[in-house]
């Protein structure tokens, strides 16, 4: 069988719900966590030739898959990527077994619930990315919605439930208007759900105005953007480390992809009015979210304000609407989901051992685990933007679009780089550097007994941060592959939004 | 010939007491006299019509229509009599232990 | 009137109301010879004989669209299609009943069975009415038997207080309803629905009398869909009615309710458009709004769904509203998909039924998950379906309903809803929440009883595979909207 013929992206998508339902008639907890890893990875394998395979050259969608659906409504299961979608499915069977991996000690109640949960997850999120029918589209976003539900409340931290029917309100309120978008959007377009279709719609620019607010909000609530962003502090904070790497890792792209896929393409009049407004938003957010950050002492809630400021970056990057600044914007969501993920997962592994988060009880890592603190190094350079690292990459970009663009929006840029800097710094400072004898919690002994209870990463541990750090220093070093795959489909996202009919625009 | 107008009024003035009946009165054996008198207006109406139109639909939906309300007061009634032997009481104001 | 004329080919078009009707008529005999803790076997012989009337209409319906009976009754796929779902929510109704009224210690547990199928047979008539004399005898036919159930805990003073609101709330309903009738009647001079829209054709619509009895018979309509503020018998009857009745009225009485609003709307009324679509936009939306805010406040689970079903009353509503065939198909569809969402959810209040009291109030749902993850999976799936949220059936019935409603530009409508089902959202996720987010308080001590775990299963399985793949039902539910 020729690789064309194999519907790539139908295994890929629905292996982890295949796995999931394989899941339902285990009961040994040793089992299921291999058989969801093993799922996961195979996942990731077959995820590999979509990037390899891919044809760097055209813009088009490639992998196409296409069937009748559900003809009455005129739905069609339509499924493709581009190069950025491609790269972002590959981010998320990347993460998925990182995710498995990480709980595979971290989870012990309800185990079965839990990696079923994961595995639907990834179903959804890697359909997200895929779908290019409106309907899929939507079903698939709304599938997710359950699935995380239940990881924050179920196995969440102290104020689970709060942060839980927090997350599912906001996102249910995104997912309202977005439907009504994608409804409006139907009636509007010719009666189709087909995205390839309705891209090459010319839409009224009132029309393209109401419907660009109605998706923002949507998306932004997902990536999520100040002022829409309060949710997911507590969402991190209470999440399971999975939960919080698949909420950072996956979840924050859905809103900034989505901007990308369907408000920038179809809305380009809009997408233009709109841009310098979403451009100081997004500035607003760098500070903001670099501020918050600094005054954390949750290490956690830390890294969750630090998300905040550097999807600031990608929106700002998005909205340049030139071509350093999407391909700066594109290649930073993957940053971030490599980044912040690995955080996260280092805020993990150091959970297990002190069942602490407060940065100020930390300051012994770089003596007593050295290794751990190497790579915690890594992640922090990574994270702040330094040379060599993936960070530096996607941010100079953004720079360079900035700066074509208003050398003012560099300014601010710089300063929220300089804050990044700071808040990472001073965590890195705090966790490894600090005064290393604090006092032991109490109830368990001297600092010294104490200490000695807490072990270097094991190797499960070296594996999942290894991991990540091959990908901060291949993009950090030759960020070209990236850059290649979503080249030409960022370079036809230009063109679309440059097709807007600018007297319109002017005429407001 | 008695105009048809004059029936149909006869009938909306019986259903308007009727239906006050049911709403405003708050025994339940008065309510369901009030609800034969509605019955009974849309009788009056059925054969009314029936007679000026000359077509015997009517009068064939004015004969179910009184055998319905039969059973109607029937099972009304059956009803009603199992409440009254478990709550003592014939006032609807008191059916209220089901409320919210 | 057309002449009378009785043959054979009309005998046989209504072979599945017959047997159902004389099964019904046959268990109160055989019951005589059945041993009191050996009722059971009433039930089962209630089921087969919707088995054979199922079957009957499976072939019925692969004949053409015909008109019986001198015009009075008429078997289509829109009537084979509704009673599909009747005959799925009575099968299932008692099933669920089997080992529930034995623990409800019911006496007469024969005649119970019987008075479903009586109330069956009324709502086959409905859905296969094409006069306003035999919607009518269906509707009663099928409010008469429910009254009954409705009060059948005889000692209980819910029960009983439930049954008498009912019945004189369900009276008072059919004589506007009549009234508004009789009115028709006397505009157009026939009650033949066909006859009645070509009638109002010909005379106009510019006429008080017709304005009225169309405004009174869609007040009565809405009495028997429970529509706001037309809903007000649906919480306490919910309530006070025992579990497995309060299923069959949210599936089987709401489903043929909507069988005859439908045809009676589109086929009839049709040229008054105008009239009424003005009045069920209000009830629509009230429905929607009132139905889902105040089940936010509910503590008992039953009354909770009551005004559930009130809300899903609303939308389904808003495919009459938009008044064309995918309309009437968004109607058929949501109902069916209704129908399993619901009695999987009273299901599971049954299973939780043991001991009297436990598994009515929605706190009694706190920590089931914890060690009955089926049971709590179950419910877990059939709250989102409720809620609407994808990939369950729940959404792809709004979903259908909304386009509808766009197809025809009423996009205000359509986004008003969206708003609604958000609001929804709120009190289903509670449940999930109470379920899967707290600890239990003492034991729980789920009722073992087969027939339920396989109404359960298949309830989960429809909605599911209907969220999943719904086109091959959306199209069947089409051509039977064009046919009608």
């Amino acid at each position: 069988m020729s690789p064309e013929n194999i519907n790539f992206l139908t295994i890929v998508t629905f292996l982890p719900l295949l796995g999931a339902i394989v899941l339902l008639f285990f009961k040994d907890v040793r089992k299921i966590r291999w058989i969801a890893l093993a799922v996961t990875v195979a996942d990731f394998v077959i995820s590999i030739p979509v990037l390899t395979s891919f044809d760097i050259t055209t813009h088009h969608m490639q992998f196409v898959e296409k069937y009748t659906w559900i003809p009455t409504l005129n739905i069609n299961y339509y499924m493709g990527v581009d190069g950025i979608s491609a790269l972002m499915v590959f981010l998320t069977t990347l993460i998925g077994w990182v995710c498995v991996l990480v709980s595979w000690k971290a989870i012990e109640v309800k185990v079965k619930e839990f990696m079923i949960s994961i595995l639907v997850m990834q179903m959804a999120m890697i359909g997200v990315f895929c779908a290019l029918d409106f309907v899929l589209f939507y079903l698939f976003w709304e599938a997710m919605l359950i699935p995380m539900y239940l990881i924050i409340g179920v196995w969440g931290g102290k104020r689970r439930i709060y942060s839980a029917v927090k997350f599912f309100l906001y996102t249910l309120a995104g997912s309202i208007l977005l439907l009504i978008g994608i409804i409006a959007i139907y009636y509007a377009g010719g009666k189709t759900f087909e995205i390839p279709l309705l891209m090459e719609q010319h839409y009224s620019f009132t029309f393209q105005a109401y419907c660009f607010v109605a998706f923002f909000i949507a998306f932004a609530i997902k990536v999520p953007m100040f002022p829409f962003h309060t949710w997911l502090p507590d969402a991190h904070v209470d999440a399971p480390t999975a939960g919080s790497i698949i909420l950072a890792g996956i979840l924050l792209k859905m809103g900034t992809y989505g901007l990308i896929r369907f408000s920038m393409p179809m809305f380009p009049d809009a997408t233009i009015y709109f841009a310098t407004p979403i451009i100081i938003l997004s500035i607003v957010a760098i500070l903001y979210g670099a501020f918050l950050a600094l005054a954390q002492t949750d290490m956690k809630k830390l890294i969750a304000y630090s998300s905040v400021s550097h999807m600031g970056f990608v929106t700002l990057g998005l909205f340049l609407l030139n071509k350093h600044g999407i391909e700066g914007g594109v290649l930073q969501m993957f940053n971030h989901g490599i980044t912040t993920s690995a955080l996260f997962a280092c805020v993990g592994i150091i959970y297990e051992r002190t069942h602490t988060r407060d940065l100020r009880q930390y300051g012994w890592a770089a003596k007593h685990v050295p290794i751990y603190a190497v790579f915690l190094f890594i992640f922090s350079m990574a994270s702040l933007g330094f040379p060599g690292t993936n960070g530096f990459i996607g941010e100079i970009k953004i720079l360079f679009g900035a700066y074509d663009v208003h050398y003012a929006y560099v300014i601010f840029l710089i300063i929220g780089i300089v804050f990044g800097a700071a808040y990472v710094l001073k965590m890195y400072e705090n966790v490894a550097f600090g005064s290393n004898l604090k006092p032991a919690p109490e109830g368990s002994g001297t600092f010294e007994d104490y200490m000695s209870h807490i072990k270097d990463i094991n190797p499960r541990e070296f594996l999942i941060l290894g991991v990540f750090t091959v990908f901060v220093v291949w993009i950090g070093l030759k960020p070209t592959l990236f850059l290649d795959i979503m080249g030409a489909s960022v370079d036809h996202l230009i063109t679309q939004v440059n097709a807007a009919d600018l007297t319109s625009i002017a005429a407001r | 010939m008695i105009p048809l107008t004059w029936f149909v009024a006869l009938s909306a003035i019986l259903f308007i007491i009727g239906i006050s009946g049911v709403l405003l009165r708050r025994n339940l054996i008065v309510m369901l006299m009030s609800l034969e008198l509605i019955l009974n207006s849309v009788n009056i109406n059925f054969v009314a019509f029936s007679y000026y139109l000359e077509d015997m639909t009517g009068q064939l939906f004015a004969i179910f229509t009184i055998t319905i309300a039969a059973c109607e007061v029937a099972v009304a009634l059956g009803i009603l009599i199992a409440l009254v032997k478990n709550r003592r009481t014939f006032n609807a104001d008191d059916l209220d232990t089901l409320k919210g | 009137m057309q002449e009378l004329v009785f043959s054979i080919a009309d005998v046989t078009a209504v072979v599945p109301e017959i047997i159902v009707g004389v099964s019904a008529c046959l268990l109160l005999m055989v019951d005589l010879f059945v041993k009191e803790e050996r009722k059971e076997i009433v039930g089962w012989l209630a089921i087969l004989a919707i088995i054979f009337a199922g079957v009957g209409t499976v072939c019925l319906a692969s004949v053409e669209a015909r008109t019986v009976m001198a015009g009075m009754y008429v078997v289509d796929l829109y009537s084979a299609l509704f009673k599909m779902t009747l005959y799925i929510g009575a099968i299932f109704t008692i099933l669920l009943s089997l080992n529930y009224m034995k623990s409800e210690g019911v006496e007469y547990r024969g005649e119970y069975y019987a008075l479903i199928l009586f109330a069956l047979t009324g709502m086959m008539c409905i859905s296969s009415g094409a006069d306003l004399l035999t919607i009518y005898l269906g509707i009663e036919l099928m409010a008469l038997p429910i009254y009954v159930l409705v009060g059948y805990i005889k000692k209980s003073p819910t029960s009983n207080e439930a049954a008498m609101k009912y019945v004189i709330l369900g009276a008072f309903s059919s004589g506007i309803l009549l009234y508004g009738v009789s009115l028709i009647y006397g505009y157009t001079g026939t009650t033949n629905l066909a006859g009645i829209a070509a009638g109002i054709t010909a005379s106009g619509t510019d006429s008080p009398v017709l304005t009225f009895g169309v405004l009174l018979l869609t007040v009565g309509l809405c009495f028997k869909v429970a529509g706001f503020p037309f809903h007000m018998w649906a919480p306490d009857a919910y309530e006070g009615a025992p579990t497995s009745i309060t299923a069959f009225m949210a599936v089987g009485a709401k489903a043929a309710a909507f069988a005859g609003a439908v045809r009676i709307f589109m086929a009839a009324l049709e040229p008054a458009f105008a009239d009424w679509q003005a009045i069920l936009i209000i009830v629509a939306v009230g429905s929607m709004f009132y139905g889902n805010i105040t089940a936010i406040t509910q503590t008992n689970i039953k009354r909770m769904l009551a005004y559930s079903s009130i809300g899903h009353a609303g939308y389904a509503l808003l495919g009459l509203i938009a008044g064309t065939a995918d309309g009437a198909a968004s109607i058929i569809f949501y109902m069916f998909v209704y129908t399993f969402m619901n009695l999987g959810a009273f299901g599971v209040i049954i299973l939780l039924r043991k001991c009297t009291g436990k598994g009515d109030m929605i706190d009694d749902y706190r920590g089931l998950a914890k060690n009955n993850r089926l049971v709590a999976v179950v419910m877990l799936i059939i709250m989102f379906s409720l809620a609407g949220i994808p990939p369950t059936a729940g959404f792809m019935g709004k979903f259908y309903i909304f386009m509808a409603l766009i197809d025809q530009g009423m996009i205000t409508l359509a986004v008003v809803s969206i708003v609604s089902t958000a609001i929804a959202a709120f009190f289903y996720i509670r449940i999930v929440l109470l379920m899967y987010m707290k600890e239990p308080e003492g034991e729980f001590d789920l009722v073992k009883s087969y027939s339920v775990y396989y109404v359960l299963a298949i309830c989960i399985m429809a909605v599911i595979v209907l969220g999943v793949y719904p086109g091959a039902f959306m199209h069947l539910a089409k051509a039977a909207a064009i046919i009608m």
